[in-house]
């Protein structure tokens, strides 16, 4: 008896100890469940690298880290997930559009000479790009407006255009255009000399906007020693020419500055420069996000965004906690009326088992998502299930006219091995769907075997030793308490 | 323990080796329904796959958006909404071509209190563009209650394919457990019943995506590995007893061990599946639309997964009964 008052006294202890330890931990709760964004981002192989591996994912995931805490959203958590992906959460970030274009871009900042003799073409195909450039914004305004913008009239860039050799053929809309912005883009590369200073030589990047024109604004840039003197060397060899210095991001020309002939002898020292190539406030910060984070060594690609509202997300909550709550009633109920004392009891270790698992969460932690609710749902079957067992055999064992402790005994080591078959065939599968699975699928995953390992512990200890503790109580013997009396062969009292 | 005792209290309630064939006939009538469902879903030429699939699985994008309107709700209909969003231009951005939404979607849940929009795959700017369209015909919205879904084509497979593999590969484990801890016969009937249960639960669906096109999504691919493992739980413990049986009466025939073990069992089996239904019936009618389908093949895959346990599984193991027994 001695022994079920010590084990009793643990329990006890144990559920305090869950009960306190929950209340100062709370739990996470999934994007689902309290609004916000996910976006997910899969790194695509480039160039000599076919595979992507561990070291590709944690340089990419360096470079993504900087430039999400560069967006200054607060509590963002960035993951990888699978062999090639990451999934980037922002509590409460309704739009995320920015988080977006942030991620996507590969933000490969060169710095490059453009070639000697090529002048007149680099002029005209500039020319070309910011007439071009004009018209779309002036269709873009219209439509913002409702307008239906004019049907395109490409004649007056026509000359220059043909003297390029560019054509514009096929599409609608937007599209002849679009396709005359590219192609002048690629041929402007092909006008520069080969990247002379990267991105990896910043230290730093920054934004400040323009004196004559707060609208507008421009990047700042400070190089590190190494890009100090390389940019020192590049501006030197430009200086006093028609040769421009081109700034391209992404292989896409965003700026062209001349050099002036006063740099002739040492070029521009003391490693800064500006890039002021028609930032608004939002443009600028997004460039200098991304220049401060580094370019990313292979390309990525957004392959997944999900947005749920704050108030969707509390719906949700009150819905499946409402759902739980009235399940795990019914339960209740059900187990009382069914095997009375021992139900009642299994009732406590049941609400136990609930307190229990809810710590666990908080502890490892188990962020709580809309599916991993659900898994804890269905684990409160399994649970029940483990309890219904015992106390069948507990009834067999009466009705064989075995006395009540006897019986208590023999039903949990009966039962016993087919709940462990049962509960750890469950288990084999939460472990293939957690390992193997994906997103919502390992949140269900995660809960279900958490629920089925503790199931195991309350049903075999916490049930047990409830009901051996009452069990020392002369007035609680009474098998009536456990089955009807006609059920129990009367010789045995 | 005297194996007398136990001889006098088995009390047989279930004379199940007797009906066995009114059993697989039942459960081979309603696979067969189940697999036409799959087949005719197959042949359909607008959905081309056993069950139809969802944005998870085909990628695009899903916009729901909780409407604020009260007792107006019902007089809005789909097609006013659907019919300007096909047409509708969105804004392009970079050198993306801009998505065509002639395909597009539009749903009413909930008493149109809520409104799902599906729409090829959008960037965040043009979902945020779709709304504002949307705005004026179906508005006002709850501000905060709107939820955005893009998923990449690329990743619909991806799920498919790691929910297949982890579905062979949690068979493949169950079947060796309980090769291990029972013997290869009841390993295959464990699968048999398994196979029975997520068939006609898939069939089920197939058919609701015929009649009345519901598609199903992730959650539906977690629902199907739910019932695995349940089925089997449920299975383990008839075989336990039935092993049990056949260790304290040796002498018995096999039909009468199992129907003696199912007897035994029944109780339980019924109770047990009584209480997981009783969360799952709660999830139905208490908790919110996200989950409704989900609870649906659960408390489906339960009732089956009870009827193969207790009838398919144990009647098809008496077939190993020597001929001479029966």
């Amino acid at each position: 008896m001695a022994r079920y008052q010590g084990w009793f006294a643990f329990v006890l202890a144990l559920a305090i100890a869950a009960g306190m330890f929950l209340v100062r931990t709370p739990l996470q709760l999934g994007l689902d469940l309290r609004g916000g964004s996910q976006l997910t981002v899969q790194v695509q192989p480039a160039g000599d690298i076919n595979v992507v591996g561990d070291r590709e994912m944690e340089a990419v995931k360096a470079v993504l880290d900087r430039r999400v805490n560069g967006l200054g959203v607060a509590e963002s958590t960035l993951q990888t997930v699978g062999t090639d992906q990451l999934v980037l959460q922002l509590p409460g970030e309704q739009d995320p559009t920015a988080a977006a274009r942030v991620l996507g871009d590969t933000a490969l900042l060169e710095f490059r000479a453009q070639r000697e003799g090529t002048e007149a073409k680099f002029r005209s195909l500039r020319q070309l790009q910011s007439q071009a450039r004009a018209i779309l914004q002036l269709r873009k305004d219209q439509r913002r407006r409702g307008e239906t913008p004019d049907e395109l009239n490409l004649d007056d860039l026509k000359d220059v255009q043909e003297s390029l050799g560019l054509n514009t053929e096929g599409g609608s809309d937007d599209e002849p255009l679009q396709t005359l912005l590219d192609q002048a883009d690629d041929e402007l590369l092909t006008l520069l000399e080969p990247a002379a200073l990267t991105g990896q030589q910043l230290l730093t990047a920054g934004r400040q906007p323009l004196q004559n024109n707060p609208n507008s604004w421009e990047v700042t840039l400070n190089f590190n020693a190494e890009g100090a003197e390389a940019f020192a060397d590049l501006t030197q060899s430009i200086a006093g020419s028609d040769r421009l210095l081109a700034i391209t991001l992404d292989n896409t020309l965003i700026s062209a500055a001349s050099v002036g002939p006063q740099f002739k002898s040492a070029g521009i020292s003391g490693g800064a420069a500006t890039i002021s190539g028609n930032f608004d406030a939002q443009t600028a910060r997004e460039l200098e996000v991304k220049l401060r984070g580094g370019s990313l060594p292979l390309p990525v690609e957004v392959v997944e965004v999900r947005t749920i509202g704050p108030t969707l997300g509390a719906e949700n909550i009150r819905r499946s906690l409402m759902a739980a709550l009235s399940g795990l009633a019914l339960v209740g109920v059900f187990m009382t009326v069914a095997y009375r004392l021992p139900g009642a009891v299994a009732v406590v270790a049941l609400s136990l088992y609930a307190l229990f698992n809810l710590s666990v969460y908080a502890l490892i932690p188990v962020t709580l998502t809309l599916p991993g609710i659900a898994g804890f749902i269905l684990s409160i079957g399994m649970a029940v299930d483990a309890n219904v067992l015992i106390f069948e055999r507990i009834k067999d064992e009466l009705r064989r006219g075995n006395t009540l402790i006897r019986s208590i005994d023999t039903g949990f080591s009966e039962a016993f091995s087919s709940i462990l078959d049962g509960h750890l065939t469950t288990l084999i599968s939460c472990a293939a769907l957690f390992f193997l699975g994906t997103g919502l699928v390992k949140g269900f995953a995660a809960t279900l075997g958490i629920g089925v390992l503790l199931s195991l512990f309350t049903a075999l200890t916490c049930t047990r030793v409830l009901l051996r503790f009452l069990m020392g109580y002369a007035g609680l013997r009474q098998p009536t308490y456990f089955i009807a009396q006609g059920q129990r062969p009367s010789t045995t009292a | 323990m005297a194996a007398s005792i136990l001889n006098t209290t088995v009390v047989l309630r279930l004379p199940l080796s007797a009906s066995r064939q009114w059993v697989w006939l039942i459960s081979g009538l309603t696979v067969l329904v189940a697999l036409v469902g799959l087949i005719s879903c197959w042949l359909n030429s607008d959905i081309a796959a056993p069950l139809r699939p969802g944005l998870d699985f085909t990628g695009g994008t899903q916009i729901q958006l909780e409407r604020d309107c009260g007792e107006s709700c019902l007089d809005l209909k789909s097609i006013a909404v659907s019919n300007p969003v096909q047409s509708l231009t969105l804004p392009s951005e970079d050198d993306e071509p801009v998505p065509n939404l002639r395909s597009a979607r539009v749903q009413l849940l909930d008493g149109g209190e809520s409104l799902v929009l599906r729409v090829p795959t959008l960037t965040a700017a043009q979902g945020q563009a779709l709304i504002a369209a949307v705005e004026p015909i179906a508005g006002p919205f709850v501000s905060g209650g709107q939820s955005v879904d893009t998923i990449g084509p690329s990743l619909g497979r991806q799920l498919l394919r790691s929910t297949l593999i982890s579905l062979v590969v949690a068979l493949s484990g169950i079947a060796l457990y309980i090769s291990f801890r029972y013997d290869g016969r009841y390993a295959f009937l464990a699968l048999v019943a398994l196979a029975h249960d997520v068939i006609i639960v898939s069939g089920v669906f197939a058919w609701l995506g015929l009649l009345i096109q519901l598609e199903v999504d992730s959650l539906f691919a977690v629902a199907l590995l739910t019932i695995a493992g349940y089925s089997v739980n449920d299975t383990v413990v008839v075989f336990d007893r039935i092993r049990e049986r056949a260790r304290a009466e040796a002498g018995l025939g096999l039909s009468t061990q199992v129907d003696q073990a199912v007897s035994a069992t029944l109780t339980r089996t019924l109770y047990t599946s009584g209480t997981t239904l009783l969360p799952l019936l709660a999830l139905i009618f208490f908790g919110g639309a996200t989950l409704y389908w989900f609870a649906i093949a659960l408390a489906l895959g339960v009732v089956v997964g009870s009827w193969s346990s207790i009838a398919l599984a144990p009647s098809v193991l008496t077939l190993w009964e020597p001929r001479a027994e029966a």
